[in-house]
C-alpha cells in the first residue's frame, strides 16, 4: 500500500480465525488504520487482498462486517431511529426488523427516549453509543473495531466491552485496533504488532511475550544488586528492582546469585513481560515522536 | 434476515428512499417550495390589484373636470370640442403659462403647428404622480375628438389613430406553426432548468459532501458500493425534483389558466396542438424535454463532483457560484441566440457543454435548433454527465475520507480507486 512514492504498508500479510479476537497494535502512523482500509477496500491497495473464508471481501455484495472506524460519524441531522433504521436496511434487515432490533439496542444502552432526537443533539459518547449499535446491527460475522474505547469514560467502556464479549460469544470474530494493552492482554487471542507497515510479532499473547523477554522478576529488597549475566535490570530504585530473564533463565539460580551477593530480599514475584513494555520497547522513541 | 432481493438492488432501492423521505419530510423543505408559488400568488395578485386600480384611475380622470386655456396652431382642435371639454381659448400662450405658474389657471395646452413631429406641450398644477396625468389625457382626447370631427366618420377617424390588429399565420412543412405563443411551452423547459439547479444545486453539492462532512464515508464504503450510493441520491434528487416542479408548477399553471387571456397571446391558428392555452409543436417540446433532463444530469455529474472535492458546504458553494454563472452568461448573447441561431457563436455557446443547457434550450424554444444541432448537444451533455459523475464516484471513493482537506484530484485518481 502506497501514497504517491511513500510505502505505508510493505508486504504484510496475516490470518485471523474464526471467533477469535485479534488485536492490531502499533504506534501512532504505524499504518494500523490504513491497514484497516485497505483491507476494506475503502484504499485500493497496490497489492494483495481480504480475503473472507477464502472469497474475496466485496461489502457491494451483503457481506456481514460491521466496522466502527476511528473517525466517528454519522448523518448529524437525521434522528436516531431513521439513521439506525437506514443502516439496518443498508445491512440487509427489514425495516421493521431494522426498527425492532434499534429500539431495543437504545434500550440497552440508555437512550430510548432519544431515538426521534437528532443525532447532532446528543451529546458525544450518545452518539458513540449510537454508532456502535449501528456496527453491531445485524449480527456481524466479522467485527472491526478501530479504537472502540476512544473517547468513552470509563462506564461507558465497559459498556462497550461487553457488547463486544456478547458478539464474541455469538461467535463474531473481533479485530480490534487499539491503544489500550490491559484491553489487549485481557481481550485479544492473537495480536499483531505493526511497525513502519511491516509485522514487527505477529502470534498469541503469550508468543509474543516470550518473544520480546521472556519473564520479569519484581523485588523488594535491601542492598546492591550484583551484576549478572542471567539478567537485565529494567527498572532499578533505592529498594526495589525489576529484572528481565532472558528465556530460559533458571529463577532459582538468580535468587542463589542474588542472597550469595548479600542482598536482603523481602519480597519479589516473576511474570511475563506486559504488553505495555513490549509495546514502550517497540516502539519507544518512535512513539513519543509520534 | 434480508428482505431477498439482490443487495444492490436492495440498497439502491434503501439509498433512494432514505434520501427522498427525510428531504421532503422536513418543514424547510416545504417552507421553501411552497415560498415560490406563494411568491407568484403575492406578485400576480398585486398585479391584478395594480391592473384595477389603474383602470379605476383612468375612469375616475376621464370624468373629472378640467379647465384650462389652450392655443392652436396646427388649426385642428374644433372650439366646441374643446370648450365642452372645460378649455377656452387664448392668444398669449406666455401670459397663459406664467398664469398656471402662478396658480390663477389650473392647465395650458398648446397645440404646435404640426402634431406629427412637434409635441403637444402642456402645463398644469401639480396633482401629484397619478392624478396629473389627466392633464395629458384630456390634451389628448380633445385632439383625438377634434380629429374625428373633422374626418366626419367615428370609424375611420378611429382606424387613423389605432391600426387594426394584425394575425398572422405562418406554415413550415405544410402545417401552421405557433409563431411567438409557440416559444412559451418549449420554453417551460428553460424556466425548469433554472430552477431545478437554483433550488436542488445546494443538495446536489450535498451528494458527496454530506458523508465527508459527517465523517461516515467509512461506515457507508464498507456497507455498499458508492456507484449505488451516489446513483441513489442523485435519483432521490430527481424525486424531489418532481414534487418541487409540481408543487411549483400545479399552482402557477391554474394561474396562467385563469390569467392566460390577459397575457395578450395572439389567437393561435386552427390546426395548431395546444397545451392548455399554449400551442406547442411536438418536436420542439420533446427535443426541450431531453435538453432538460440531459442538462439536469450534466449539471448534477458536475457538482458531484465539486462536492466530492471540496472539504466542506462553505468552500463547495464558492465554486457553486462559478457554476451558476455559466448558465446566465448565455442570456448575454439571447439576442444574437435569437437573432442569428446558425452563427458561430450561438453554435460555440451549443456545444460548450457549461453552455451547452441554456443556449440549446433557448435555440429550440425560439425555433432556431436543427435536429443534428439536438442531438450533438444532448451528446455532448451525456457524455459529460456520464464522465462527471464516474469522476465524482472515482474521487469521492478516494477522497472523501480526507476528512477537512480539499481532496488532490491527481493524488486520488493516482490510487487507482477501483470498482
Amino acid at each position: 500500500m502506497a501514497f504517491g512514492d511513500q510505502v505505508v504498508i510493505d508486504d504484510l500479510s496475516f490470518d485471523v480465525r474464526a471467533g477469535e479476537t485479534f488485536g492490531l497494535l502499533g504506534s501512532n502512523g504505524s499504518g494500523k488504520t490504513t491497514t484497516i482500509r485497505a483491507l476494506l477496500g475503502i484504499y485500493q491497495p497496490t497489492a494483495g487482498s481480504l480475503l473472507v473464508e477464502g472469497r474475496r471481501f466485496d461489502p457491494a455484495q451483503g457481506s456481514r462486517l460491521g466496522y466502527l472506524p476511528e473517525e466517528r460519524g454519522l448523518y448529524r441531522k437525521e434522528s436516531v431511529i431513521d439513521v439506525m433504521v437506514y443502516f439496518g436496511r443498508l445491512k440487509g434487515l427489514s425495516r421493521d426488523q431494522a426498527d425492532a432490533w434499534s429500539r431495543t439496542f437504545l434500550e440497552r444502552v440508555g437512550l430510548q427516549h432519544h431515538a426521534k432526537v437528532r443525532l447532532d443533539k446528543l451529546s458525544g459518547g450518545q452518539q458513540q453509543k449510537v454508532q456502535l449499535g449501528v456496527t453491531i446491527m445485524n449480527a456481524p460475522s466479522i467485527l472491526i473495531l478501530d479504537e472502540p474505547t476512544k473517547g468513552f469514560d470509563p462506564v461507558n467502556r465497559r459498556l462497550l466491552m461487553d457488547l463486544v464479549d456478547e458478539q464474541r460469544a455469538q461467535g463474531s470474530t473481533v479485530i480490534m485496533v487499539t491503544h489500550q494493552m490491559d484491553e489487549v492482554e485481557r481481550l485479544c487471542d492473537r495480536i499483531l504488532l505493526l511497525k513502519d507497515g511491516r509485522a514487527e510479532a505477529y502470534g498469541t499473547v503469550a508468543e509474543v511475550q516470550d518473544a520480546f523477554g521472556g519473564r520479569r522478576m519484581r523485588l523488594s529488597f535491601s542492598g546492591v544488586l550484583p551484576d549478572s549475566a542471567h539478567y537485565r535490570v529494567a527498572v532499578s530504585e533505592r529498594n526495589y528492582a525489576e529484572l528481565e530473564l532472558p528465556e530460559g533463565t533458571d529463577t532459582g539460580t538468580v535468587l542463589r546469585e542474588l542472597l550469595d551477593a548479600g542482598v536482603q530480599l523481602r519480597d519479589f514475584s516473576t511474570a511475563r513481560v506486559s504488553l505495555e513494555e513490549i509495546f514502550l520497547k517497540v516502539y519507544g522513541d518512535e512513539a513519543v515522536a509520534a | 434476515m434480508s428482505d431477498g432481493r439482490a443487495p444492490g438492488r436492495h440498497n439502491l432501492g434503501t439509498v433512494i428512499s432514505f434520501e427522498f423521505r427525510r428531504t421532503v419530510t422536513k418543514p424547510r423543505f416545504w417552507l421553501i417550495s411552497l415560498s415560490v408559488p406563494l411568491l407568484i400568488a403575492v406578485v400576480v395578485g398585486l398585479i391584478a390589484l395594480s391592473g384595477q386600480t389603474t383602470a379605476q384611475r383612468v375612469e375616475s380622470q376621464d370624468s373629472a373636470s378640467v379647465t384650462f386655456t389652450y392655443t392652436d396652431a396646427s388649426g385642428l382642435i374644433d372650439p366646441a370640442v374643446a370648450k365642452a371639454a372645460g378649455g377656452t381659448p387664448v392668444s398669449d400662450a406666455t401670459a397663459a403659462r406664467e398664469a398656471v405658474a402662478a396658480g390663477t389657471s389650473q392647465c395650458h395646452i398648446d397645440y404646435p403647428k404640426d402634431p406629427l413631429s412637434q409635441p403637444i406641450d402642456v402645463q398644469g398644477q401639480d396633482l401629484g404622480l397619478f392624478d396629473s396625468s389627466r392633464y395629458n389625457a384630456v390634451a389628448a382626447a380633445v385632439f383625438q375628438a377634434s380629429i374625428e370631427k373633422k374626418i366626419g366618420d367615428p370609424t375611420l377617424a378611429k382606424l387613423a389613430i389605432h391600426p387594426p390588429d394584425v394575425q398572422l399565420v405562418t406554415y413550415a412543412d405544410g402545417a401552421p406553426t405557433a409563431g411567438i405563443a409557440g416559444v412559451i411551452a418549449p420554453g417551460i423547459f428553460l424556466v425548469l432548468f433554472y430552477m431545478a439547479v437554483l433550488m436542488l444545486g445546494n443538495q446536489m453539492l450535498n451528494v458527496t459532501l454530506e458523508e465527508k462532512e459527517n465523517r461516515v464515508t467509512e461506515m457507508i464504503l464498507t456497507t455498499m458500493n458508492p456507484t449505488t450510493l451516489i446513483v441513489g441520491k442523485v435519483l432521490a434528487l430527481v424525486g424531489i425534483g418532481i414534487v418541487q416542479g409540481l408543487v411549483v408548477g400545479i399552482p402557477a399553471s391554474i394561474v396562467f389558466g385563469l390569467f392566460s387571456s390577459s397575457l395578450g397571446l395572439a389567437e393561435p391558428s386552427a390546426g395548431v396542438p395546444m397545451l392548455g392555452s399554449f400551442p406547442i409543436n411536438a418536436g420542439s417540446m420533446a427535443i426541450g424535454f431531453l435538453l432538460f433532463l440531459f442538462s439536469f444530469l450534466m449539471f448534477t455529474g458536475l457538482l458531484v463532483a465539486i462536492g466530492a472535492v471540496m472539504p466542506s458546504a462553505k468552500e463547495a458553494g464558492n465554486t457553486f457560484g462559478i457554476v451558476v454563472m455559466s448558465m446566465f452568461i448565455p442570456l448575454y448573447a439571447a439576442s444574437l441566440l435569437v437573432s442569428d441561431p446558425h452563427g458561430v457563436v450561438s453554435q460555440i455557446f451549443t456545444f460548450f457543454p457549461l453552455t451547452a443547457p441554456v443556449s440549446a434550450l433557448l435555440r429550440n424554444a425560439t425555433g432556431g435548433l436543427y435536429w443534428w444541432e439536438a442531438l450533438i448537444s444532448l451528446a455532448i451533455l451525456a457524455v459529460c454527465g456520464w464522465a462527471f459523475l464516474i469522476l465524482g464516484v472515482r474521487l469521492f471513493r478516494t477522497g472523501s475520507i480526507s476528512y477537512g482537506s480539499r481532496v488532490k484530484i491527481g493524488r486520488a485518481l493516482g490510487w487507482r480507486p477501483g470498482r
